[in-house]
């Protein structure tokens, strides 16, 4: 009888540095939650929101229940020290209590999705925002790699040739004012971006639930394919789709439904060098159809800024967590 | 519980639903959330947010607002104004929004439609300049039409409220709202001519003089606020304010087959749908300085 007691303390001491691994790979600790919501707002000590319920708050669940295993041996050493002699501990306690602990407190601890080493699929829909007289909608898509938690590397494409909408605003004026504006639709544009992620956040809905998101800045360069719509000498003009080199700068909000599923909300402004046509006619009539003549001099600087609604898909589907929280 | 809280709960319940019913749809469900739903220990039943700063609930709010309109085809607009709200509770809020059309800025196409005016003008015999001179006045630009300005009581209802950390150190508290109610514009517009009008022609100088009206319109958007410290806020919001005017006032409609083409008149019939969209700025100041804090 006096062995299995000796080996149920001796096993019950094994547990404490049991507990303190199961911390470093992830598991929350005992009474994660309230420490993790002190950790996570330091700002806010006074009085603030802490979120309970979402993942933080299940691992946190198991940390609970070891933490109520904890207490009872620590509490009874001198016990043991009286059993076995040989099997008390050497530590001075005191002395390593008064030792610095060099945790490393995050200001967001163990974030709801991890995204570094993930690819994100990001199908979505664009609409034209600053451009009254033609407008571009089209479906798209972008293909990010997450270099770490914050930088992906990434191409995106979108298809506009069937959706080009001539407002009719432009068929007004020419007919009131007699004046053509010059008009471009758009065929396609790609390129290769840069996404960074310096904002993070988390909203309750109502108070009764909670969701993540993260805003994020993009740049990057690549090809968009334009052509004018001829307006000024329709009978006669007929214009072919070029392509012209196209950088973009952009800022977008992804709202995150579950840990590799998001909704995307982001703006981007695509810059290029357009080709538009010439607001006069030649004089000439053999050169009416030389489509030298065709083109403006000069090309203009637009910003085709565009909305572009989707999803985000994150691959793979899960994740472990490499720190702790 | 009072006829009034019962209501705002009914209504609370209301959205409640109908995003968990979007969200649903959206969402495909994962492992994860499933344990998340499966809490136990001292989290299980626990609400999503413990001591919350409930920012609006019994506040005032005023604030001082800037809004750019956009996609203009003639004149662009900055109305300076402000919004003036009281917060029920913390999601719910009445309140009023008005501004004035401080700044009208033409358009580079205005501009251009000048220039050529001012050239076809020297030459009034000319085919261009008789088939516009109804449509194109001395000078074009002075002939657009703007909104002076905007009165509009509004409901807001602030369904999401969290917090924002840039660059993991710096936090703030914000929200997400919805707003909308009737809108009244006080509009400048092209004054009526032609036939059976009190200025017969629409070619005499007179015809292109702006004459005002008050437009009834519904307005709604969405908007951030970021909560700088206990009483001063930062917005940002969009707006649109759907209804038809004439911006460029011209004889567009009225003749022909379903009245699609000029009837050599200017009126209520020559307006176009224009949703009005608009981007604002805001300054919140809240009242009383201090606010509540949830259990």
């Amino acid at each position: 009888m006096k062995k299995v007691r000796i080996a149920l303390l001796v096993a019950a001491i094994c547990q404490v540095p049991l507990v303190a691994s199961a911390q470093g790979k992830g598991k929350a600790a005992a009474a994660a939650a309230p420490a993790e919501e002190e950790a996570e707002e330091p700002a806010e000590a006074e009085g603030t929101e802490g979120a309970a319920g979402d993942a933080e708050g299940e691992e946190g669940d198991e940390g609970e229940e070891g933490d109520e295993g904890e207490k009872p041996e620590g509490g009874d050493l001198g016990g043991i020290c009286k059993v076995d002699p040989e099997a008390c501990p050497k530590l001075d306690f005191d002395k390593e209590a008064a030792r610095d602990i060099k945790e490393q407190v995050y200001a967001v601890q163990q974030v709801f999705v991890l995204r570094a080493r993930r690819f994100e699929l990001q199908p979505f829909w664009s609409l034209t925002l600053n451009d009254q007289f033609v407008s571009h909608p089209g479906p798209g898509l972008g293909l990010n790699y997450w270099i770490t938690q914050v930088l992906a590397v990434g191409v995106n494409g979108t298809y506009y040739e069937p959706f080009n909408q001539d407002s009719e605003f432009n068929f007004q004026t020419r007919r009131a004012a007699r004046i053509a504006v010059p008009l471009t639709e758009y065929q396609w544009g790609a390129a290769l971006n840069f996404t960074y992620v310096p904002i993070a956040g988390k909203f309750a809905g109502f108070g009764d639930f909670i969701f993540q998101y993260d805003a994020y800045v993009v740049g990057g360069v690549g090809a968009i394919s334009t052509r004018p719509i001829p307006t000024v000498d329709p009978d006669n003009r007929s214009f072919a789709f070029e392509p012209k080199l196209a950088f973009n700068a952009g800022l977008g909000l992804r709202i995150f439904f579950s840990r590799w599923f998001a909704a995307t909300l982001e703006v981007r402004d695509y810059i290029f060098g357009d080709k538009i046509e010439a607001t006069t006619v030649s004089n000439d009539p053999g050169l009416i159809n030389n489509a030298s003549t065709w083109y403006d001099d000069k090309s203009r600087l637009t910003n085709a800024v565009q909305a572009q609604l989707g999803i985000s898909v994150f691959i793979p589907f899960s994740f472990d967590y490499r720190l702790p929280k | 519980m009072s006829m009034t809280s019962r209501i705002l709960s009914g209504l609370r319940r209301g959205m409640c639903a109908g995003l968990v019913a979007v969200f649903a749809l959206l969402a495909l469900p994962e492992e994860a959330q499933a344990q998340e739903i499966l809490l136990t220990g001292p989290l299980a039943g626990a609400p999503a947010v413990r001591k919350q700063k409930l920012y609006r609930k019994g506040r005032f709010e005023i604030a001082p607002m800037v809004s750019f309109t956009l996609l203009d085809e003639y004149q662009r607009q900055i109305l300076i104004g402000g919004r003036l709200q009281y917060n029920i509770v913390d999601w719910l809020s009445i309140g009023v929004w008005g501004a004035s059309g401080a700044v009208k800025i033409t358009t580079a196409l205005s501009e251009d439609i000048q220039k050529v005016n001012a050239v076809r003008r020297q030459f009034p015999n000319s085919d261009d300049a008789r088939l516009t001179a109804r449509n194109l006045g001395p000078d074009f630009t002075e002939q657009l039409g703007t909104i002076d300005w905007t009165l509009a009581p509004q409901l807001t209802v602030v369904p999401f409220r969290g917090k924002i950390a840039l660059f993991q150190s710096i936090f703030a508290d914000t929200d997400l709202y919805f707003f909308g109610g009737p809108a009244f514009v006080g509009v400048k517009e092209r004054t009526n001519c032609g036939s059976g009008e009190q200025i017969t022609s629409c070619e005499v100088p007179e015809s292109f003089a702006l004459k005002s009206r008050t437009a009834i319109a519904p307005t709604f958007g969405l908007g951030f606020t970021f909560f700088l410290n206990k009483f001063l806020t930062f917005g940002f919001e969009w707006r649109g304010l759907p209804f038809s005017r004439n911006t460029g006032g011209f004889d567009n409609h009225g003749g022909g087959p379903n009245n699609e083409f000029p009837d050599y008149k200017v009126n209520e019939q020559d307006r176009e749908f224009k949703f009005n969209h608009m981007l604002s700025l805001s300054i919140g100041f809240n009242l009383p300085t201090n606010y509540k804090v949830s259990e």
